[in-house]
């Protein structure tokens, strides 16, 4: 259908971009305080407080408030899909834990204050590999036991280690058909999400009503966690958001934000700040550190027949947004046409800090190793890597997985693929990096030149980097006597333009301009609703939908008002251009008789929507699923001597179903790639044992993507959207955009490396070391 | 616990005459947000190692939070607040970063203006990667710095058109 729109399909700068540009946009930094907090935090992985004394500090000359965990409420904070915690605990779970804090009227007396707390520790064993913490033996990081079963069956309340399951199909029939089988295991280190804007809260009380400023992406979580916590309404707490300087899935409710608040209310009310320092923000939240272990089983005509996966999670001491396995499992449910699978994810507490999303759950990571076998699979088969792919990618319109489950701990619905154009997606891909030119076959590189050999990759993913669960989410419209459009939604714009995106959104829908629609989001005092915040381009995609959903309220409701002025049934009334007319009538001729809104209205006219109450995962198109597919290509060269690994040239290619602000769009793509490599190449994680210290706790020793690190970089955008009405399914088809960018970055560097070398790397990030490692190995893989 | 002296400074912050009693341990950061309230220029980690904090010191580029503020007696400093012109028009660099979606969360965006700033002051007609470099000391989590290298590129042009 191809329909022509006039806002959406439009690159849009934010409006905030300007002052962004100047200078005047007020981060939460930027705000005004009476207080400073410092966190005394622990020199132990684990350990228990066994006495603490903190009254030299609460006597020094400008300190206002000291909280141990003698003083906070007897009460687990709630978190979304997460552990509850105490806002301090004696039992310490990793380097860096909370111990004590102290607001005082500078940072720098906060800071002399914490040298003036006296601690005895009871120093724990503890444990730091997934896989060891798993065992029953490992030391106990919660009573029950390390593993955090399924999302849906928390047997780890019941105290039964149990892992999440899919499973579909015959998994030992599938490998008994298979020709050629390939099993493999693979490490994959965690990442920092390393915002440029620490962490940050300001709180303050007046009266019994609390507010807090915090760069936050899920504000209405942070509302739900304090009120509990505190024990006071909801409606008494306000949490805005204003701007984020990054959030990437780290910044969601945690202690901090209800230290400060304690440590506000202990002080009379002041207004009371935490600002991480560097080191605390680079030790605070990552991506899971995992290991897996793939055994992916082929027919010699290049069919697979089964793909069993094995993982084991790092959520560090206290995890963030649990099911994580869950939503790990999702991407070998949705990546291949395979009969027979089996997925058995281990989320499981170490002594790291936390682990949360990163711009999705662990895909990149699962995206490494199964792609990593799947290379090794066609090298056995002697197949074009990329044409394997092909035989067995699913697309659009398949019914993903390809039968029922017969175990399945995450709720996930099987449906139809919607919007994943795959193997157009392999094909723009070849075409621009030259595949057919350039790929010579197994074991014969791109080009040798003495120490240097050049390699290409190319590997593709599938997952939901977009979630429509709106039964967690409320959006509400106002139209304006004068037809404007005021939004107030319950998500939060992370600086991904999601607010410009909603209101070309409303603009399209309501056939009014852009300058007509204003939007308020980052503040609870909206009274909307969000549990599950700004992630997986939920601004856009369930955010949109319900939008669009309340706007279709109010065309509903105007039609009721318009259609005895016009003479016809309400079903028969168009609402466009601020104006009601028969749509039955020939436009020209309907116009003629149209009736303005201000003839029309006397009031504004409000609409909300919401999901179903209690929905977990409902499909905003019956019976469809949205799921995005990208596919990334690399060149690289590998020097032989020194194991540096240079990039050449990359494309990736990725469907966003409707791109509504396309530049935007691609922004997103850009961002996401260039951090996957950082996540491929140069952050590499370093925990010291010995010195129980973070060795990359600073921007020198983690080395973040900087301008002259990337490679030229071509990104393909290829729309596809189904034919159905606007309001129902995701906004005008648009899917998800923030995360599928950067799912390919290690598996797509892994496998060009491959193709150099005719080795495969087992471990990322692929440091010059690791390389160099691999490079020295004895025997091919 | 040491003692902290302080002294007062005077310094020129995009055109204005400051008096400031600065500590011996303020850096030019700290004074800048905390004393002249100029909160455009931010801290992401405060040693030296984001560019969040880049102003331009009689024209050259610097990370505030490794300056004291003790040592800029007399010194010219260029923060984003200057940019704009009264009236209210962005300054082109300002106006090439919006246009060319070079602006994401926008935490890193002041700094890399300022970078920016510097660099079209001294090469009126930079290459790819001499754009590259001047931004290089610059984090941008965000963008990839796509987006920035178009926008670098585009103030360029418009400047050298004036
Ligand atoms: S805050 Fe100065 S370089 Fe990061
Ligand atoms: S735009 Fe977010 S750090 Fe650059």
């Amino acid at each position: 259908m191809a329909e022509k729109f006039s806002v959406i399909g439009k690159s849009i700068p934010a409006k905030e971009t300007k002052i962004k540009a100047t200078g005047e946009c007020k981060y939460v930094d930027d705000l005004p305080t009476d207080l400073h907090v410092k966190i005394l935090r622990s020199p132990y992985p684990h350990a228990m407080i066994k006495n603490i004394d903190v009254s030299a500090a609460e006597k020094l000359d400008g300190v206002e408030a000291v909280i141990t965990y003698k003083d906070v409420p007897n009460r687990l904070m709630p978190r979304g899909c997460a552990r509850a915690l105490y806002i301090l605990d004696p039992h310490l779970r990793h380097v860096g834990d909370e111990v004590a804090a102290v607001a005082a009227i500078s940072e720098s007396i906060a800071e002399d204050a914490l040298t003036l707390i006296k601690v005895d520790y009871e120093v724990l064993p503890a444990v730091f590999d997934p896989e060891e913490a798993a065992k029953p033996d490992a030391p106990k990081i919660y009573p029950e036991g390390n593993v955090y079963g399924p999302q849906y069956e928390p047997l780890h309340e019941k105290g039964i280690n149990a892992p999440t399951l899919l499973e579909w199909g015959d998994i030992n029939k599938g490998f008994s058909e298979a020709d050629v089988i390939v099993e493999d295991t693979f490490e994959v280190g965690p990442q920092i999400h390393a915002a440029v804007e620490p962490h940050i809260c300001i709180t303050s009380w007046v009266g019994d009503e609390l507010t807090v400023w915090t760069a936050n992406q899920v504000p209405y979580e942070v509302r739900e966690g304090l009120a509990y916590v505190f024990e006071m309404p909801e409606s008494k707490v306000r949490v805005l958001s204003p701007f984020i300087g990054g959030g990437f899935g780290g910044k969601y409710l945690n202690r901090y934000h209800a230290i400060c608040a304690l440590l506000s209310k202990q002080s009379g009310g002041k207004k009371t700040k935490i600002r991480f320092t560097r080191e605390e923000e680079q030790t605070n939240s990552k991506r899971f550190l995992s290991k897996q272990y793939i055994k992916i089983g082929a027919k010699k005509d290049g069919t697979l027949t089964a793909i069993y996966f094995k993982g084991y999670a790092d959520l560090g001491g206290y995890g963030n947004f649990f099911g994580n396995s869950g939503f790990w499992g999702e991407y070998p449910a949705a990546a291949y046409k395979v009969n027979n699978s089996r997925f058995e994810g281990w989320d499981v507490h170490t002594n790291h800090f936390t682990s949360q999303p990163m711009r999705s759950v662990q895909v990149p990571a699962t995206v490494f190793s199964v792609e990593s076998v799947i290379d090794q699979v066609a090298k056995k088969l002697n197949m074009d890597p990329t044409e394997f792919r092909l035989m067995n990618m699913p697309q659009t319109g398949d019914v993903m997985p390809p039968l029922p489950y017969t175990a399945n701990t995450v709720g996930y619905p099987r449906a139809e693929l919607e919007g994943y154009p795959s193997k157009k997606l392999m094909k723009l891909v070849k075409d621009e990096l030259g595949w057919d030119k350039k790929w010579k076959g197994w074991g014969r590189p791109v080009e040798e030149n003495g120490t240097k050999k050049r390699g290409i990759g190319i590997v593709y993913s599938g997952y939901e980097g977009g979630f429509c669960h709106d039964g967690f989410m409320s959006m509400a419209a106002s139209m304006n006597k004068d037809g404007s459009i005021n939004i107030m939604a319950g998500t939060q714009d992370l600086g991904n333009s999601s607010n410009m995106t909603m209101c070309q959104l409303a603009a399209e829908f309501m056939g009014i301009p852009l300058e007509d629609v204003n939007i308020f989001t980052g503040d609870t005092s909206i009274g909307q609703y969000d549990y599950f915040g700004a992630r997986a381009s939920r601004e856009l995609t369930t955010g949109g939908h319900l939008l669009l959903k309340a706007l279709e309220e109010i065309k509903q409701k105007v039609r009721i008002i318009a259609a005895p002025r016009l003479g016809v049934k309400p079903e028969e009334v168009e609402i466009k251009g601020k104006m009601a007319y028969v749509r039955t009538k020939a436009e020209t001729d309907a116009l003629k008789e149209a009736i303005p809104f201000a003839e029309l209205i006397t009031s504004s006219i409000t609409a909300g929507a919401s999901g179903e109450p209690g929905s977990v995962f409902p499909e905003t198109a019956p019976g469809k699923k949205v799921r995005n597919s990208m596919v990334a290509g690399i060149e690289v060269e590998v020097d032989t001597e020194t194991g540096e690994v240079k990039l050449l040239n990359m494309v990736t290619a990725n469907c966003p179903g409707k791109a509504i602000n396309p530049e935007v769009v691609k922004g997103q793509y850009q961002g996401a790639t260039i951090m996957s490599l950082g996540y491929a190449l140069w952050e590499d994680f370093v925990y010291d044992e010995n010195k129980r210290a973070y060795l990359t706790d600073s921007f020198t020793d983690y080395r973040v993507p900087r301008a002259q690190d990337v490679p030229p970089l071509k990104t393909i955008v290829l729309e596809e959207t189904p034919d159905r009405p606007p309001h129902e399914g995701t906004p005008y088809g648009a899917q998800g955009v923030g995360e599928l960018g950067c799912w390919s970055g290690p598996a797509v560097v892994a496998s060009a490396i491959y193709n150099a070398l005719g080795k495969r790397m087992q471990k990322s990030p692929m440091t010059a070391e690791k390389v160099l490692e691999l490079i020295k190995e004895g025997e091919n893989k | 616990m040491e003692a902290v002296s302080s002294k007062i400074v005077n310094i020129l912050v995009n055109g204005n005459n400051y008096e400031v009693t600065v500590a011996s341990n303020d850096t030019l950061l700290t004074v800048l947000r905390d004393k002249l309230g100029l909160t455009g220029t931010k801290f992401g980690c405060g040693n030296g190692e984001c560019g969040a904090c880049t102003v331009l010191i009689d024209g050259e580029a610097v990370n505030s939070c490794l300056v004291l503020a003790l040592n800029c007696e007399g010194k010219e400093i260029q923060t984003i607040e200057g940019l704009a012109s009264s009236n209210g028009d962005l300054h082109p660099i300002q106006q090439a970063f919006v246009d060319n979606f070079a602006i994401q969360c926008g935490f890193c965006t002041p700094g890399i203006i300022m970078s920016t700033k510097s660099l079209l002051e001294k090469n009126q007609n930079p290459t790819e990667y001499e754009i590259r470099e001047a931004v290089n000391g610059n984090i941008c989590r965000c963008t990839g710095y796509e987006n920035i290298v178009k926008a670098v590129s585009a103030a360029a042009e418009t400047l050298r058109g004036k």
